[in-house]
């Protein structure tokens, strides 16, 4: 007989696929073998976190097929249990697995495609905020603005790949034939929560290293400093239009 | 008591409900899907207006050695203080050790030391929850060897020892029976009607064990007629309770939720008593 701490860490063990004699042997037989009987709980909580895998990263199934994420979600889980219950916060050691998984270094674009579906599974847990608009942003004096810094909407962030991620995403989720030509990249993209889902734009490298600034909690002024150094030609008040369009800033507190 | 059966509020369901608003008893959602402000909390906040609300969590660990996980516990709570449902439930297993979830409802060894184990837990869980919840017996695909109760008799034991009520999940009663060798209709013997608040009611796949059969609760299908059999046997012994349809795996279209919520009451009905309103 096992205390129950004793019994708990044997079957802990068995889920995570060691042989556990000690457990098999306090187990009832019956018409069904014991280690039968073990059998369906390991099967359950590889496949079910298989599953939720599989919902979080739907760019990486895409691209790999169905049979080889299910082989790729059963090695990470074996070593990347869940530390809490929510399984829409659990993968993000996902993309780094992918970048290190030896099967999949034939696609080398696949742990950054992981990133983009991780990023865009934060941005749909994030609280919807108010939007800062341009009436609020025309009160502000205009001598205030450089030193100010502004706060993105909740969920938002930069993700910046030498592989066109966006055109990666849209093909393997269309499930149509188009084809993607790898070195069409870079891209910079923009994830954000939206009412009902959340979504990525594709930003200008000039656009992008403005909102990893103010990300960073940059200033406007160093903000704009950093976008300028990316790209002599960034239109500052276009990309402010524009990304007060996206409601991509916070309101004001 | 909702005077009509209810069901599981699942994401593809949203607009359909939201648009048509049918008349089911109750929605159940499960806490963990709920504890980010994702569209899904947004849609469930809009729906609170109509309908009352259960929430079954799957996360509470509540028989682990090491108890619930405070961090999990306090959101639970939160959810709980935020959207106030007329229903909380958990089950009578365990999913977490050293720090890892498991996302299984594993099963105990219904002894003395798990009832005091449990019963430690439940406590933890109620103060943080202000409130009783409900228990649900598991699907049970083993037994351990020195397990001294059986599992009703431990879930007696359990409802008298902490205050908590009984949810009896009819199809786990199914599975269990037939996966362990035992008569669902003994297993209803000896349960405390008084505790019993609730029902559920699933669907189960048959796989393979080793060349014999063994049923899994998937709440993949429709509520199979041993099922509804063991229903109105309940119902007509412990009377009437809340009922739940669960479907989780290959969602059908709302409208044979509601059908099978239909059945529901009409098997509580004709056990010979009807369902009242609260």
């Amino acid at each position: 007989m096992l205390a129950l701490r004793e019994l708990q860490a044997a079957f802990a063990g068995h889920l995570g696929g060691a042989d556990r004699a000690d457990l098999l042997a306090v187990v009832a037989d019956g018409a069904i073998p014991a280690a039968a009987r073990l059998a369906v709980h390991r099967h359950h909580v590889q496949a079910s976190l298989g599953a939720a895998l599989a919902a979080t990263f739907p760019t990486v199934e895409a691209l790999v097929g169905p049979d080889f994420f299910r082989r790729m979600a059963r090695d990470f889980v074996r070593h990347h249990l869940p530390s809490q219950p929510v399984l829409a916060e659990y993968g993000e050691d996902f993309p780094s697995f992918i970048a290190g998984y030896e099967p999949a270094s034939g696609l080398p674009y696949l742990s950054e495609s992981a990133g983009l579906d991780w990023a865009l599974n934060l941005a749909l847990q994030a609280p919807m905020g108010t939007p800062l608009t341009a009436a609020d942003l025309a009160a502000i004096p205009a001598e205030h603005l450089p030193a100010m810094t502004l706060r993105m909407a909740s969920g938002a962030c930069v993700i910046r790949s030498a592989y066109p991620l966006d055109r990666i995403r849209q093909a393997s989720q269309s499930h149509d034939e188009a084809t993607v030509d790898l070195n069409s990249g870079p891209c910079d993209l923009l994830i954000m929560r939206r009412l009902e889902d959340s979504t990525f734009v594709s930003l200008s490298a000039g656009e992008a290293a403005f909102v990893a600034g103010l990300l960073d909690g940059a200033t406007l002024e160093a903000a704009a400093g950093a976008a300028f150094q990316a790209d002599p030609a960034f239109d500052l008040t276009g990309c402010f239009a524009r990304l007060l369009a996206l409601g991509a800033f916070a309101a004001l507190q | 008591m909702a005077d009509r059966a209810g069901i599981g509020l699942r994401a593809p369901h949203f607009a359909e409900i939201e648009r048509d608003r049918p008349a089911a008893g109750f929605l159940e959602i499960h806490a963990e899907n709920h504890l980010a402000p994702s569209p899904a909390t947004q849609a469930v906040d809009r729906l609170r207006a109509h309908y009352a609300f259960s929430v079954h969590a799957v996360g509470l660990s509540l028989g682990a050695v090491d108890g619930p996980d405070g961090a999990h516990l306090a959101r639970v709570a939160a959810l709980a203080k935020r959207l106030e449902p007329a229903w909380i439930s958990d089950h009578l297993s365990w999913s977490t050790s050293g720090g890892r979830y498991f996302n299984d409802l594993l099963p105990l060894p219904y002894t003395e030391e798990a009832l005091d184990v449990v019963v430690r837990n439940l406590g933890r869980v109620q103060e943080a929850l202000g409130r009783p919840i409900a228990v649900e017996n598991p699907s049970c695909y083993l037994g351990f060897v020195h397990s001294t109760l059986s599992e009703p008799a431990f879930l007696t034991e359990l409802a008298r020892r902490s205050g908590c009520s009984l949810l009896l999940d009819v199809n786990n009663v199914v599975v269990t029976a037939h996966n362990l060798g035992l008569d669902p209709r003994d297993w209803l013997e000896g349960l405390p009607a008084a505790a019993i608040s609730q029902y559920h009611l699933a669907g189960h796949a048959v796989n393979d064990a080793d060349g014999r059969p063994i049923l899994i609760d998937d709440h993949g299908s429709r509520v199979s007629e041993a099922v509804w059999t063991l229903y109105g046997e309940a119902v007509r012994r412990f009377g009437p309770r809340l009922t739940l349809i669960e479907w989780d795996t290959d969602l059908p279209p709302l409208a044979v939720l509601l059908d099978e919520a239909g059945r529901a009451d009409g098997v509580a009905a004709a056990s010979g008593r009807h369902a009242r309103a609260a």
